[in-house]
């Protein structure tokens, strides 16, 4: 094998090489025509076909590649290395294939060196630094499989698209260029995105979140947030607790308000009509046909004020009317001061 | 990944069908009027019917009634109302036995440190703050957490409502 492997590497260049001593090179001019986008680096055109058309290919022994003048040899080393490692094929079940491959792809690991200005190339392709962290483990894969873009194996179709196609029943994540197309790591993406998907909408569900980067610093954030609000369920409990005992009493003064339409006088005569403080509640009168309605209190010949319950209830307890809002922020930040 | 297809096919019905199932899941139904006053009205009646309240009688009964208005499509709304009882009974039991039982060495196991990743002991946390997620998968949790801070919010301003109702109630008469 070993000749064979030295014979083929000088014959990559970026435009594919043909020579045929090895079992290797010529099989790329074969491919050349076969490929639908051929900009240039058809070697990476070729990593867009299905594994096993391609190990069918890279099988071939007999083409026309003879005719091919000798490539020229390539200037970019990094090339080179990306050339040899097409044993992404090597997922195919082909073993004598796999072997081949993985000849020429152990051969180049003599070149370590040239791993590293391939790293920097990682690192602009990861978006994130868990994206980032996983491109490191994956560039230690690298060795045995291909920095190559290329369509994963769980894509049904094979589509020439940009972009991982999310709608789709399969998980089509698509390897972006430099990162490892092996399961574990396509999983492991898949997940990635989900994850970064999730803190989005978190991030926007927390104030001041958008401005900070990395997930440490969001979620603790997120983690402040959620314990901010709930000393503030805390202390409002606490609040409603001391107000609790007397809750009977101020919810039938506060239908004393309405005590002017068709409710019994008699027995509501019992009970001053109570002053609303006006910034704090809107419409009060509205108010008074929802919260008779919630309490089930002794009927007092409502009979015409049900007619009132539907529509008001539409438009009830405008919570969020500024003048409300502005006394609940100003509660709010009370409660906050005092926490 | 068939979780992960089964959320999207789940995704992808949603808009055909939006105006009617979008407003009932995810965190942004929390932020309706509708929900604020359902559970004002729900809270009001709960309210009355708790007990000479121990610590946090209040609290608990404003945390069942916002579990009972998710209408069970979170887990954290179902940890809440599964929990109750066994919390309480736990609450009783931990009172009366601390003094008694000393911490027979329970905290030595816990000292080596296993994992050191940031990230990963904020996700603990975190999961130890939303109530029903303690060995949720993270983007599970990351879910879980939005829908619950959603309806945080939406409980604090319903509480504030009320108080500040109840209270203005209370004060004008007297």
């Amino acid at each position: 094998m070993q000749p064979n492997v030295e014979a083929v590497q000088p014959q990559f260049r970026s435009g594919i090489s043909g020579e045929k001593t090895g079992g290797m090179g010529f099989v790329f001019d074969d491919l050349i025509p076969d490929l639908q986008e051929t900009d240039g680096t058809s070697f990476t055109a070729l990593l867009e076909l299905p594994p096993p058309q391609a190990v069918e290919l890279l099988v071939k022994e007999d083409s026309p590649a003879k005719t091919m003048p000798l490539p020229i040899f390539p200037s970019n080393i990094a090339l080179i290395d990306r050339a040899s490692l097409f044993s992404v094929f090597a997922s195919a079940d082909n073993p004598p294939d796999r072997t081949n491959i993985l000849s020429v792809s152990s051969s180049m690991k003599i070149d370590s060196v040239k791993q590293e200005p391939l790293e920097p190339e990682y690192h602009r392709n990861s978006s994130s630094p868990a994206v980032s962290n996983q491109s490191l483990k994956s560039i230690k894969r690298k060795e045995r499989e291909k920095k190559v873009k290329k369509s994963s194996k769980k894509v049904v179709a094979n589509e020439a698209s940009d972009g991982s196609g999310e709608q789709l029943p399969y998980v089509h994540v698509r390897a972006r260029r430099g990162q490892a197309t092996d399961s574990h790591s396509l999983a492991e993406r898949a997940r990635r995105e989900k994850i970064n998907a999730r803190m989005k909408l978190l991030q926007d569900l927390v104030p001041g979140c958008n401005k900070i980067s990395g997930t440490a610093m969001v979620l603790d954030e997120i983690i402040n947030h959620v314990q901010a609000l709930q000393r503030q369920v805390e202390f409002l409990s606490m609040r409603l607790a001391a107000v609790n005992p007397r809750i009977d009493f101020n919810l039938e003064a506060l239908l004393a308000v309405d005590s002017e339409s068709s409710i019994d006088n008699s027995y509501l005569g019992m009970f001053p009509p109570s002053i609303w403080p006006e910034g704090q509640m809107n419409g009060s009168r509205q108010q008074q046909p929802w919260l008779i309605d919630g309490l089930n209190l002794p009927s007092m010949g409502r009979v015409d004020d049900t007619s009132n319950f539907i529509t008001p209830e539409n438009s009830l307890l405008s919570y969020d009317s500024p003048a409300n809002s502005g006394a609940e922020t100003l509660h709010l930040s009370q409660l906050k001061m005092e926490l | 990944m068939a979780e992960s297809s089964n959320s999207r096919k789940r995704r992808k019905i949603d808009p055909d069908s939006q105006t009617r199932i979008q407003p009932e899941t995810g965190p942004t139904r929390w932020r309706t009027q509708a929900e604020q006053q359902i559970y004002s009205s729900k809270l009001i009646d709960a309210l009355r019917h708790v007990r000479r309240g121990g610590h946090g009688g209040v609290r608990d009964a404003a945390d069942r009634v916002l579990a009972a208005s998710a209408r069970g499509r979170t887990r954290w709304s179902r940890a809440i109302l599964t929990n109750r009882l066994s919390l309480r009974l736990a609450q009783i039991n931990r009172k009366h036995k601390k003094a008694a039982r000393p911490s027979a060495g329970k905290s030595r196991p816990r000292k080596p440190a296993k994992k050191l990743p940031p990230v990963e002991s904020k996700v603990k946390v975190l999961s130890r703050l939303v109530p029903g997620c303690r060995k949720v998968s993270l983007p599970n949790l990351l879910e879980e957490t939005t829908d619950y801070i959603a309806a945080l919010e939406m409980q604090v301003k319903a509480m504030t409502f009320l108080t500040g109702l109840l209270n203005a109630g209370a004060a004008a008469p007297a």
